[in-house]
């Protein structure tokens, strides 16, 4: 069950390289959201109870409802919902995307150790580098925003397999949720918008040597 | 105990400076703040409590007790000049940057003494949101854009070092996050899971060291914070970048991958080195200079963290005193600017005329920087090209000696110009303040004396952090 899951988050990251409208990152975050809340539950039904419950709440709170929330007010709000450059083509987004993930199989696979679950580490990777290949391929920042998530998502992807030793672990990772997607996307995104009167990338130059 | 005691203290002085409903305020809570300061230092002291553990997450040890002393040294003059930088500033803008302050001091203790790698990455976190604050303080669109850029880039690092730390945890212990416990267990970890975990903790410290892949981050930072908080940021803040990644240094300096990581610290190094030295040349702005000068400096230490042996000694030894200079040169610019109004470097100078104290301040400071005797740089520097040539390492001693040589060039040619070029531009200086003139000084001349005598207990702190 859990493997099954795991592909389809697998799935939303390749759909994620190949998606160019802003409704779509705000769905596939929410949808990684709720793959994250039941891989969460399911892998860690072993530990403490209330720390399960606390892990859940978080996880389908902040990542399945709050921050798809925001992103969907964000779109709405700025009245923008594509990638415009041509240069990023999807093309070129998805050959790096499959690139990303055959490296990730092959790290993973390579220094595959009984103590890490290769399995989680290898799409960790993946969501690290998607997020990073968002991140330097897209022009807008809202796919910034959404390269952060994804890495953060993996991030704690990695966390739950190995919560059951260190669910501490877990909750610093659900600190970095809260913290930092409500305050990028809550107050820093709004006030850009509000004083650049944009959301290019190219529009955040003015800083510079 | 005693450090939450301390971070509670220091939490409700912060809540109490944003609340204030006047200046007087502010600064009555600015001295509560460090005399809660004082009094944690005169438990390490005093008391006792140097060299002890404090609960399962923090221990007082010699690392964190030597840049925690730096740290509230800075932050104190920091305190001092920003009352004076942000004079003309309103009320709810001049209380938010002194809690803003005062938590970035609390926050960077945390990172000091924490003796859970966990811990020292929390903390970390909380002085991203801190320094974000801080940068942002002016509210213009060019600090907006640095703030976002911060914080964008900062959380994206710190994510990744999150990963790299879990891969750590997991491929060394299960279970134990303590530096001592991960130590121990690091020794038998899976080679290629601790490379990869490195390289991912170094990607991500690097925005808070300044040194490459992240370093733009705090260039940024530096160039839109206000000058007296660049002064913080460029020392206190990299040397809590420099110390976590000192840690997870020791941490795998038991393992079989510690050779490897002496060399990605060398190439880090040489890259930092050459970036900042290119760059002194290339900027137009005084605040990015002394940035990259910045990058520099920790390019050099990470080279000696590289090098090993004496070379770690030498690393901590410039990271010290590297803390005085730099803080001394951002405060000199914060007089700078209250004569400007600007740091254009193509356009600034007559400063020797202008404000003889702030001009001397400023070529001492440049020679100190420039680690020429007496500068206590000169040693550091020189220990860390001795240990080259013991090693063998010739490439490495060329390339060091050819990208200082452009960094001494660079530094001379545009500190000097602002002394005694005449002034370009249709400014209107104003009367510059003397008093933050002579105050910024003290910090140069306390280094310059400390590189010609060091005293007992500075030496026997660095001796004990360099060994590991």
């Amino acid at each position: 069950m859990i493997l099954s899951l795991v592909i389809l988050y697998v799935v939303t990251l390749v759909y994620l390289a190949i998606t160019e409208r802003f409704r779509n990152y705000a769905s596939i975050v929410c949808l990684q959201g709720l793959l994250l809340f039941a891989i969460a539950i399911l892998r860690l039904h072993a530990i403490d109870t209330i720390e399960l419950l606390f892990i859940g709440m978080e996880t389908l709170l902040f990542k399945a409802i709050v921050v798809p929330a925001i992103l969907f007010a964000v779109i709405r709000h700025t009245k923008i919902n594509r990638v415009p450059r041509p240069g990023s083509s999807q093309f070129n987004s998805l050959v790096l995307s499959i690139a990303a993930l055959a490296a990730s199989i092959s790290i993973a696979w390579y220094i595959a150790d009984p103590t890490v679950d290769m399995v989680f580490f290898g799409v960790a990777l993946y969501a690290l580098l998607s997020g990073l290949i968002l991140i330097v391929l897209r022009a807008r920042l809202f796919s910034h925003m959404v390269g952060f998530l994804v890495i953060e998502n993996g991030v704690f992807l990695f966390s739950t397999a190995i919560g059951i030793e260190m669910p501490f672990l877990i909750n610093i990772a659900i600190l970095l949720d809260i913290l930092i997607s409500v305050l990028m996307l809550g107050v820093f995104f709004t006030k850009i918008d509000r004083k650049l009167h944009a959301d290019d990338a190219d529009t955040l130059s003015h800083v510079k040597d | 105990m005693t450090i939450y005691v301390y971070f509670l203290l220091c939490l409700l002085t912060a809540a109490a400076t944003f609340f204030a409903r006047s200046r007087r305020i502010v600064h009555a809570a600015g001295g509560v703040f460090y005399f809660v300061q004082a009094l944690l230092l005169a438990h390490l002291f005093l008391n006792g409590g140097y060299g002890t553990a404090c609960g399962s997450f923090f221990a007082f040890d010699a690392a964190g007790t030597l840049f925690f002393v730096l740290m509230i040294l800075v932050s104190g003059f920091v305190f001092a000049h920003s009352e004076s930088y942000l004079r003309n500033n309103s009320l709810p803008e001049y209380r938010l940057y002194f809690a803003l302050l005062m938590l970035l001091t609390t926050a960077l203790t945390g990172v000091y003494f924490a003796d859970n790698i966990a811990v020292t990455w929390i903390f970390l976190e909380g002085t991203t949101l801190c320094a974000a604050g801080l940068i942002y303080h002016r509210r213009t669109a060019q600090t907006l854009e640095a703030a976002w850029k911060y914080l964008f880039v900062c959380s994206t690092g710190i994510a990744m070092a999150y990963l790299g730390i879990l891969l750590l945890c997991t491929a060394a212990t299960r279970g134990a996050l303590s530096y001592e416990a991960l130590a121990a267990a690091a020794a038998e970890g899976n080679p290629l899971y601790l490379k990869t975990a490195f390289l991912l903790v170094l990607c991500g410290y690097s925005c808070k060291m300044e040194i490459f892949p992240l370093y733009t981050v705090g260039i940024d930072a530096n160039f839109a914070a206000p000058s007296p908080a660049s002064a913080l940021l460029s020392t206190g803040l990299v040397n809590a970048g420099f110390l976590a990644l000192l840690r997870v240094y020791a941490v795998l300096a038991g393992s079989p991958v510690f050779e490897w990581v002496r060399h990605v610290l060398v190439l880090v190094g040489v890259l930092s080195l050459m970036i900042g030295a290119l760059f002194l040349r290339r900027t137009n702005n005084y605040k990015r200079f002394l940035s990259y000068s910045t990058v520099e400096n920790m390019g050099i230490a990470a080279i000696g963290l590289g090098i090993g042996g004496a070379g770690v000694w030498a690393a901590v030894f410039h990271v010290v005193f590297h803390t005085f200079i730099k803080s001394s040169l951002f405060l000199q610019m914060a007089v700078v600017r209250q004569v400007y109004n600007g740091y254009r470097i193509n356009r600034l100078g007559d400063y020797m005329r202008i404000n003889r104290i702030g001009a001397v301040g400023i070529l001492v400071g440049t020679i100190a920087v420039l680690a020429f005797p007496p500068s206590p740089l000169f040693l550091s520097e020189l220990t860390i090209l001795r240990e080259t040539l013991a090693g063998d390492s010739w490439w490495l001693a060329i390339v060091l000696l050819v990208l200082l040589c452009i960094v001494i060039y660079s530094i001379c040619l545009r500190l000097l110009r602002l002394c005694y070029q005449p002034n370009q531009d249709e400014l209107h200086p104003s009367l510059a303040d003397r008093k933050l003139s002579w105050s910024a000084l003290a910090l140069l001349l306390a280094a310059l004396v400390a590189g010609i005598w060091q005293p007992p207990f500075l030496t026997t702190l660095i001796d004990r952090i360099a060994q590991l």
